[in-house]
């Protein structure tokens, strides 16, 4: 069976509890620190001067070859642990390293305008034609 | 639900389908998007989106499923927005084991210096196979139909590969063009404009020009004047004018006669463009001579040709159109046009009373 579809989402919004739990995401992040015992990598990022920081559960895509202080890009399930944390199980990571984030987050918000953009339209037409 | 609805029965008849440039296309549409458009109730694997028929996408995603078969690959495909099938045919030079000591034998003489081609295709095949062969996390491209199998729609690829995208560029490229293409291709509604928009001008003008052809057909009138003309195209009008002079009925009195009078030179300008319609003399008084009645420029075409096959300069090739229409103007009428030339030739063939050598030309017995 082939899984969710696993949008885009910034680091930010992992931990924040916008996204809920089980959701397929895929998420950006310098890897900062791993440790292959626990199968443990955080991935970590700058955002609006706060560091924000994403475990990652990278049983499935081991082995990985771990290079500290790049970029990567995980895509996953997200799940909540017992300290209250989310956790990300991946099945993709890949290193990105050399990426242009803000370029990334450009055609990330690019298409997340279009999204809701085409979504308004939609509404309305379908309001539309309620009153119609 | 609903808006599927309205879709399917808005949905184009396919003769209109060609229309569309979208149709023809690889449509770069999001993954979310295939698996939701309607499907056509007219052809099977035809979908629409918007109203565009689509049967063909390219798609980028990354990878999230694999199978494998001696045959083909199965990837599923993620773009961010949805997850499709992508069933992918092994091409037969992947399939082929070639034997390893033998091409290890072979990449070594190549090393020397001198360029082995027999090295070279194995390098190739090579390559290929590298890129056709996937795992999951891989970037992988893929145009081709979209068909359903199983109540699921997948892509049959005509071409796939995987993508080299270290840093994203390619992604973020795609990305970023995507939603352009919505806004300016796939959410523009092109296939109802020329039914709504060009209604009134364009399909008056060839609905008149039917009722003329009709006419002259089964008249068998040989000649042509405005005026008859005029009385054919009246009916054509009161319905037209009703609905547009609702708030202009002070203008539309005395303009309909002359949008008549337009209309009818504007029907006899395509007709003889056509050459349907052609005038043997411009003079006062406007008579048009329907082409394919007109027995004197029949023979006079006819004489022509077979005058001039026999010379020694045409036996072989026969005469050209242009010559011919030389020569017709020169013996005949200046005003021939060669639309109405055309007309007379085929008429002329078709009664096998000359013959065509190639493109163009033609002679007869």
């Amino acid at each position: 069976m082939l899984p969710a579809a696993a949008v885009f989402h910034y680091p930010w919004e992992i931990n924040s509890g916008a996204v809920e739990e089980g959701q397929s995401v895929r998420v950006f992040g310098r890897l900062t620190y791993y440790q292959p015992e626990e199968s443990r990598a955080t991935l970590s990022t700058q955002h609006a001067s706060k560091e924000h920081c994403v475990v990652v559960n990278t049983k499935h895509v081991e082995p990985f070859d771990p290079i500290t202080g790049a970029q990567y890009i995980a895509l996953g399930e997200t799940e909540k642990v017992e300290d209250g944390g989310v956790v990300l199980r991946a099945r993709v990571l890949n290193c990105i390293d050399g990426v242009n984030i803000a370029l990334l987050q450009k055609a990330i918000n690019e298409q997340r305008s279009f999204f809701s953009e085409r979504e308004q339209k939609q509404s309305e037409a379908a309001q539309f034609t309620h009153d119609t | 639900m609903q808006a599927a609805q309205m879709e399917s029965v808005e949905e184009p008849p396919s003769m209109l389908w060609g229309l569309d440039p979208i149709f023809s296309t690889f449509a770069k549409l999001y993954v979310r998007d295939i698996l939701q458009m309607t499907e056509s109730i007219q052809v099977p694997d035809v979908y629409f989106y918007n109203s565009h028929p689509i049967f063909q996408v390219d798609v980028l995603g990354t990878v999230v499923y694999k199978r494998e078969r001696d045959s083909f690959f199965c990837y599923g495909v993620d773009d961010g927005t949805g997850v499709i099938n992508c069933l992918c045919w092994k091409k037969d030079l992947l399939k082929e084991k070639g034997d390893p000591t033998k091409s290890g034998a072979k990449h070594s003489d190549g090393a020397q210096g001198s360029f082995d081609p027999v090295a070279e295709l194995e390098k190739l095949r090579q390559a290929q196979k590298n890129r056709c062969h996937l795992d999951i996390g891989d970037l992988l491209r893929v145009r081709g139909p979209v068909k359903t199998y199983r109540q699921q729609r997948e892509i049959t690829a005509h071409v796939y590969y995987k993508v080299n995208d270290p840093v994203m560029a390619v992604q973020i490229a795609w990305m970023m063009e995507v939603p352009q293409l919505y806004r300016q291709c796939y959410d523009k509604p092109i296939l109802q404009q020329p039914d709504e928009m060009g209604d009134s001008s364009f399909t008056l003008l060839s609905k008149a020009t039917n009722v003329i052809k009709d006419f002259v057909k089964q008249k068998m009138a040989s000649k042509v004047r405005p005026y008859d003309v005029m009385d054919l195209l009246h009916p054509l009008f009161p319905v037209h004018s009703q609905t547009a002079s609702e708030d202009q009925r002070p203008v539309a009195g005395p303009s309909s006669f002359q949008r008549l009078r337009q209309l009818v030179q504007e029907t006899l300008q395509v007709l003889q463009d056509e050459g349907i319609l052609y005038r043997k003399v411009r003079s006062q008084d406007e008579v048009y001579h329907v082409t394919a009645e007109d027995t004197d420029l029949l023979i006079a075409v006819k004489d022509i040709i077979r005058e001039d096959s026999k010379r020694e300069h045409f036996a072989e090739k026969g005469c050209h159109v242009l010559h011919i229409l030389t020569a017709v103007r020169h013996s005949y009428s200046l005003n021939v046009t060669k639309a109405a030339l055309e007309v007379i030739l085929r008429k002329l063939e078709c009664n096998s009373e000359i013959v065509s050598t190639r493109d163009n030309y033609y002679t007869a017995f």
